[in-house]
């Protein structure tokens, strides 16, 4: 019998009502998260979440599933760092298994700069509560199992931080303990519905209009991934966001003792063994925006070629398969979450390629804003707005690759 | 039903399940420690059969690379299927673990390198069964260039990719060829059983029976169940339908149901005919295009009776009963009950499991469900495989590469090319340019030429300076502004004698910046010609007090005044000198054609020996022009960086035209500035780069370049410094010292020394 | 081991598409075309842009040292294409054609019996390196 199946969560679907205090668009992780908070920290319970596929069948379920929150600036850093706190509760708060492991997260860097970059990166973490610090080559080659120090004599190991808080999560479990937890609060969590226009009076928010029927409500969360700035056209809102390819692989499933997660950032890589024992490997998005979820050759190609070169002996293991993701790339690399200038619709969107390890304090967050009708300051500084009061939160540095 | 299967009586005299080996060699291979006999040709998987092995202990066997139940680990590559690996002489081949997963290769192992072959065909056909044949004839009849790729000729394919691109795997090496069209002819899987029972040893779909019969192996008491073909020789059929395999490892007796009541059936093996599935996962990865599928491949698939017990899924382990205890619990959609089982998620690609996961849901009142979305690859290849044809990312080399190496550099990776990070002594590098003289190799400036009719409307355009203002011979210092008004890059416009433009950029942003400039003036439908000369181009900076001197020896010509530049020759070597300093002492930049670099190079630093010159690398150079408070874009700058938030609103003209950014520096001129670089000045010792400025316990902003002068006898930096509540701190503490807010421009901050 | 790369005679020509259609170079230089506006002629001995005309005020050509290049053999050549050039190579020869090879910014010359690869000089280091790791001497 496979250990690893899902052997607790119960899904109770709900069906569709002609209206709702809080229309939730989009079934991955921040939706849900954002539907979970709401029904039990807020007890707002009469709220729909609508799925146009299955749920976590996006981003959601096609990321790489690394928990980090070792950012250059103090606003990232400690909302990610919220982020990874709650996931550390998250499997005892649900009471369910997540395969959640933090184990430690290596950036490795080949380059004088990046040694700068690295030792910069540990000092604004500790300062803002992430537990980072630099790590010397020897440091990582007596930690790193199987690393080649100088790949090709072109790409020495000159150092890189070690953040002890880098996890890993089962993302597809995530999902479904958040959906879980909101349905039997009350959440009505609907698949194949597909919202097909919003519906604004006066500025302000009024209804939904789906594949399915005409919803009445007054509050919209839109936390669609990929398609986000179709959905808030429909609302009016000019989302600053371009949608770019995600490519990854695993291998197939071999004994779980690499134990580390390793970035290498002029590899431009990162790779990772899961708790079933795949090693997980990514790169940068694609650079052409595109909305394709095909694999490329190219990419697979090169990336086996960086990877075997920090890691001969990834060499012999056999690739499973690829797949690609959406990230929605916002100006600065950053979420942006909160209110728009239409009253009632509100949006988590820019998730990029950090969606996943922001699910919890992004549906708390979101939860409490449209509770309270007050922005939490965890999310005010990534606010819709500051593009245009030019208070944007450069940080490409830390976007990473995943 | 059994079919047409044919009866043969069982060998009385054997004692052997598997009684006769049938024609083998001397030739052994390993198989965990066991010597295995072969016959020409055989597979490993056939070998293993003549002796009776099972290689995964049990499971149905296809003999056709559809299942994984005869996965190995073959010469230390794992999930390695033995009915596709030749039995050879010296092959060392493990069974794949029964409990848990195989291991890591050993850390010490090394990469391989593998051939790519890259070919180019008007028609790929994948398959070289009849059909694939057919197809294959037909192009050729049609003149067209045609490429079959057949596992049993050894061409395995792999994936096929948007381009389109099929990947092959062959003996030498990976081949990937590029197409017009593509022809699926991978003919069909056949379905294997999933009943209690279904994991022991002694079950053959009916062409593997096949297969195995015609090398000359007999089956013993063959039970033949389903419908099993002509080719399969069964001693008895079972009659009815199959409800399970019983046995102790090996496979005792077939149960069938006949009229509601249990048959028994003794067996030493059994034919399970269940009907085909069609192999389409090339054809549904390849769903970007049209791609014609015949033969097998094009069928309907069979759906089989959905199952009550048993594994359905042998590649994750996944038993019917946990399909339905997850879909009891809401895991109804086809995607959740993979996802929630990991069903279909293993080295079969769904193989086997996705004609009952089909009938499974169907079974429960749901429509007939398409498969998965196949995504490559259909057949697993190792990384080494992949990386096939491959390269590293490679750095430019300047044409004084050499000369750094020789010298005993650290060469460093930096913007796209190699640099010279140090020669050892930074201090006597950084001690020379200030007392004496050096050389610096920046060759990685990015360089361009422009001209044509609208060359100087373009610049007027592109940059916040007043262009026209810029006389011939001389030059000017430019930020490069996007359109939200942050500084994407910064170099020098240079004015020639004849109205033509030379342009320098940052190290790594002449690309960006040769884009930049070709997309505006495409867009404003100006008349401009643009050469990138980067590469083209050597540059060397001689930097120093005695900087004149020392060129004075190598040319008889004038010298350019500060800001001023010209054409002349330097040791022989045609050069255009501009006089710019990043450095604060005394500099010409000499620009000049690649070949020459050495020689120019060797020439100077000869008629400097008596004035003291030594180069000077990166690291040195950093803290020069540090201490002369010149910003490094990439470095102190940040996405968001204005003119006004780097204190450089001495660069921006607003009084001219309208240029790119201009709006925006309008705009975000009226807000309330957050925050500028400054200087800091500490006592004793410098601040780490990256060290977070602290107002108070307030987060104020952080270093972004720092060293302790000898020059200044204090630690100097650059850095952000934010506003606190809307005020700018006039004290902060950085690392643990005490910083003063200064003028970046530490050193001869009246910058008469360049100007000497 | 002889270099396999050298820097070659060029002058380089940008002009527009219509000037360059007219433009005349010395019988014994090679023009590649690596854009419609845009040329590398490689003379037989030096580089010598005065030799070209062109009817253009503002064309720009320069001598441009910054191109190293070497002939393979057909043989050889084809060889390390077929494992370094993803791309469909021309049918025709004489013909010209330029894209990524090995990873690196090559343009190549096709004739009958051997091949010009020409890459910039920052990159020959690295193409010497790659070619002989594809077996050419």
């Amino acid at each position: 019998m496979n250990e690893f199946w899902e052997a607790k969560v119960a899904l109770q679907w709900g069906t569709l009502k002609p209206s709702y205090d809080v229309v939730i668009i989009g079934g991955g992780g921040h939706g849900l998260a954002t539907a979970y908070n709401l029904a039990l920290r807020h007890g707002i319970t009469n709220v729909a979440v609508l799925e146009r596929s299955y749920i976590g069948g996006g981003n959601s379920g096609r990321n790489t599933t690394v928990i980090r929150s070792n950012y250059g600036k103090p606003e990232p850093v400690r909302f990610y760092q919220r982020s990874l706190e709650l996931y550390r509760d998250l499997e005892a708060e649900t009471e369910r298994w997540m395969m959640h492991d933090e184990r430690g997260l290596w950036w490795i860097t080949h380059t004088e700069a990046g040694r700068r970059t690295e030792i910069a990166r540990a000092e604004i973490n500790r300062a803002f509560g992430a537990d980072t610090r630099f790590a010397e080559p020897e440091e990582i080659e007596r930690e790193i199992p199987g690393i080649n120090m100088n790949p090709a004599g072109e790409f020495p190991v000159l150092g890189g931080s070690f953040h002890a808080g880098g996890a890993t999560a089962r993302h597809d479990r995530v999902v479904w303990a958040l959906a879980e937890g909101a349905m039997r609060a009350g959440v009505d969590i609907i698949q194949g519905v597909e919202v097909t226009g919003l519906k604004v009076e006066n500025n302000q928010i009024v209804g939904v209009e789906t594949t399915q029927g005409s919803i009445a409500t007054e509050t919209v969360v839109s936390a669609v991934g990929g398609h986000a700035t179709s959905v808030a056209d429909m609302a009016g809102v000019r989302l600053p966001i371009r949608t770019h390819p995600l490519q990854a692989f695993v291998t197939n499933h071999y004994e779980g003792t690499f134990d580390a997660i390793v970035a290498s950032i002029d590899l431009g890589f990162y790779v990772s063994q899961t708790a079933r024992g795949e090693m997980l490997g990514g790169a940068h998005i694609d650079p052409q925006p595109s909305y394709s979820r095909r694999s490329d050759h190219h990419f697979i190609s090169s990336i086996a070629k960086r990877i075997t070169a920090l890691f001969p002996f990834m060499g012999d293991l056999r690739v499973l398969r690829q797949w690609t993701g959406s990230c929605d790339m916002s100006p600065d690399y950053s979420p942006v979450m909160g209110r728009t200038p239409v009253d009632g619709f509100l949006i988590t969107t820019g998730w990029g390629t950090w969606g996943f390890k922001a699910i919890p304090a992004g549906g708390e967050a979101m939860a409490e804003l449209v509770a309270t009708g007050t922005t939490p300051e965890l999310i005010a500084p990534f606010s819709l707005d500051r593009f245009a009061k030019d208070r944007a939160l450069a940080d490409r540095g830390s976007s990473g690759t995943h | 039903m059994g079919g047409g299967a044919r009866k043969v009586a069982p060998d009385p005299t054997s004692t052997n399940r598997c009684r006769t080996l049938g024609a083998v060699s001397d030739d052994t291979f390993d198989f965990a420690g066991r010597d295995i006999t072969f016959a020409p040709g055989d597979s490993a998987l056939l070998a293993l059969t003549r002796h009776g092995i099972h290689p995964a202990g049990g499971g149905p066997l296809c003999f056709a690379g559809d299942c994984p139940n005869c996965l190995c680990t073959v010469d230390g590559i794992s999930y390695v299927r033995a009915c596709q690996t030749p039995a050879e002489v010296g092959v060392r081949i493990e069974p794949h673990p029964t409990n848990g997963e195989p291991p890591l290769p050993a850390w010490d192992t090394e990469a391989k390198t593998v051939a790519a072959i890259h070919r180019r065909a008007d028609v790929v056909v994948i398959g070289g069964g009849e059909s694939g044949q057919a197809a294959r004839q037909q192009a050729a009849d049609a003149g067209r260039i045609v490429e079959l790729l057949d596992t049993n000729d050894g061409a395995e394919a792999i994936a096929v990719y948007p381009g389109p691109i099929v990947v092959a795997r062959t003996a030498d090496g990976m081949v990937n060829i590029e197409c017009d069209d593509i022809v699926v002819a991978t003919g069909a899987a056949e379905i294997q059983p999933i009943v209690p029972g279904s994991r022991l040893a002694g079950l053959w779909t009916p062409r593997a029976a096949a297969h195995v019969q015609a090398a000359g192996i007999d089956l013993g008491l063959t039970v033949a169940v389903g419908d099993v073909s002509d080719d399969a020789a069964a001693t008895v059929v079972a009659p009815g339908e199959l409800v399970r395999f019983e046995g102790e490892e090996r496979l005792a007796a077939v149960i069938t149901m006949v009229d509601g009541a249990e048959v028994r059936t003794e067996a030493d093996n059994a034919i399970v005919g269940l009907g085909i599935h069609p192999r389409t996962g090339l054809a549904r990865m390849a769903n970007f295009m049209d791609v014609e599928v015949v033969g097998d491949a094009a069928l309907e698939p069979t759906v089989p009776t959905c199952p009550s017990s048993g594994i359905a899924c042998p590649c994750s382990n996944v038993t019917v009963e946990q399909l339905d205890d997850i879909y009891e619990r809401g895991f109804t959609h086809m995607e959740l009950l993979k996802r929630g089982t990991l069903a279909g998620t293993g080295t079969c690609q769904g193989s086997v499991c996705t004609p009952y996961l089909r009938s499974f849901l169907q079974d429960r009142g749901q429509e007939l469900q398409p498969a998965f979305t196949f995504r490559p690859m259909a057949k697993q290849l190792t990384m080494n495989e992949i990386a096939a044809g491959s390269h590293l990312p490679a750095l430019a080399r300047t044409s004084l590469d050499s000369v750094h190496r020789d010298l005993g550099a650290q060469m460093d990776r930096m913007g796209g090319w190699w640099r010279p990070w140090t020669y050892g002594d930074t201090d006597a590098e950084y001690a020379a340019v200030r007392e004496r003289v050096s050389l610096g190799d920046v060759s990685t400036l990015g360089k361009m030429i422009l001209t044509g009719p609208d060359a100087e409307a373009s610049l007027q355009r592109l940059f916040p300076t007043d262009v026209s203002t810029i006389k011939p011979g001389r030059s000017r210092y430019v930020l490069m502004l996007n359109e939200r008004g942050y500084v994407m890059d910064d170099g020098m416009i240079a004015r020639e004698h004849d109205g033509t433009f030379f342009l320098t950029f940052t190290s790594g942003g002449a690309s960006m910046a040769e884009m930049w400039i070709r997309d505006w003036s495409a867009s404003w439908g100006h008349d401009i010609r643009i050469l990138n000369q980067t590469m083209s181009l050597g540059a060397i900076n001689v930097t120093g007090p005695l900087a004149k001197e020392l060129l004075e020896r190598a040319t008889d010509d004038d010298l350019p005044p500060f800001l001023g530049h010209c054409n002349i020759t330097v040791a022989g070597v045609p050069c255009k000198v501009l006089r710019v300093s990043f450095t604060g002492e005394l500099s010409f930049e000499l620009h000049h054609p690649v070949d020459r670099s050495v020689e120019l190079w060797t020439a100077l630093m000869d008629l400097g020996a008596d004035l003291g010159i030594q180069p000077h690398a990166i690291e040195a150079l950093f803290r020069l022009r540090l201490e002369k408070g010149h910003i490094i874009v990439g470095i102190d700058t940040d996405y968001d960086s204005t003119p006004r938030r780097l204190q450089h609103e001495w660069a921006v003209n607003m009084k001219k035209g309208d240029f790119i950014g201009r709006t925006a520096i309008e705009r975000t001129n009226r807000l309330a500035l957050d925050k500028r670089l400054v200087g800091f000045r500490t006592e004793g010792r410098a601040p780490f780069e990256g060290a977070v400025v602290w107002s108070g316990s307030d987060y104020a902003g952080w270093v972004t370049s720092a060293a302790f002068s000898p020059t200044i006898g204090a630690g100097v930096a650059l850095g952000w410094l934010e506003a606190v509540d809307g005020e700018f701190p006039a004290s902060v503490t950085i690392d643990g010292l005490d910083a003063e807010i200064v003028s970046p421009h530490f050193y001869d901050p009246e910058g008469a020394r360049p100007r000497a | 081991m002889p270099e396999l790369l050298h820097t070659l005679p060029v002058t380089r020509i940008v002009t527009t598409a219509a000037a360059l259609d007219g433009a005349s170079v010395p019988e014994d230089a090679l023009v590649l075309r690596t854009a419609p506006d845009e040329a590398l002629v490689i003379h037989a001995e030096a580089a010598d842009p005065d030799a070209i005309t062109i009817d253009d005020a503002h064309a720009i050509v320069v001598a441009d040292a910054g191109w190293s290049g070497g002939w393979i053999p057909t043989a050889a050549a084809d060889t390390f294409l077929d494992g370094n050039c993803s791309w469909a190579r021309p049918i025709d020869r004489p013909a010209f054609a330029q894209g990524m090879v090995a990873h690196l910014p090559v343009k190549l010359w096709f004739e009958a019996e051997r091949t010009l690869f020409v890459v910039p000089h920052v990159s020959a280091h690295e193409l010497t390196h790659r070619l002989r790791e594809g077996g050419i001497a």
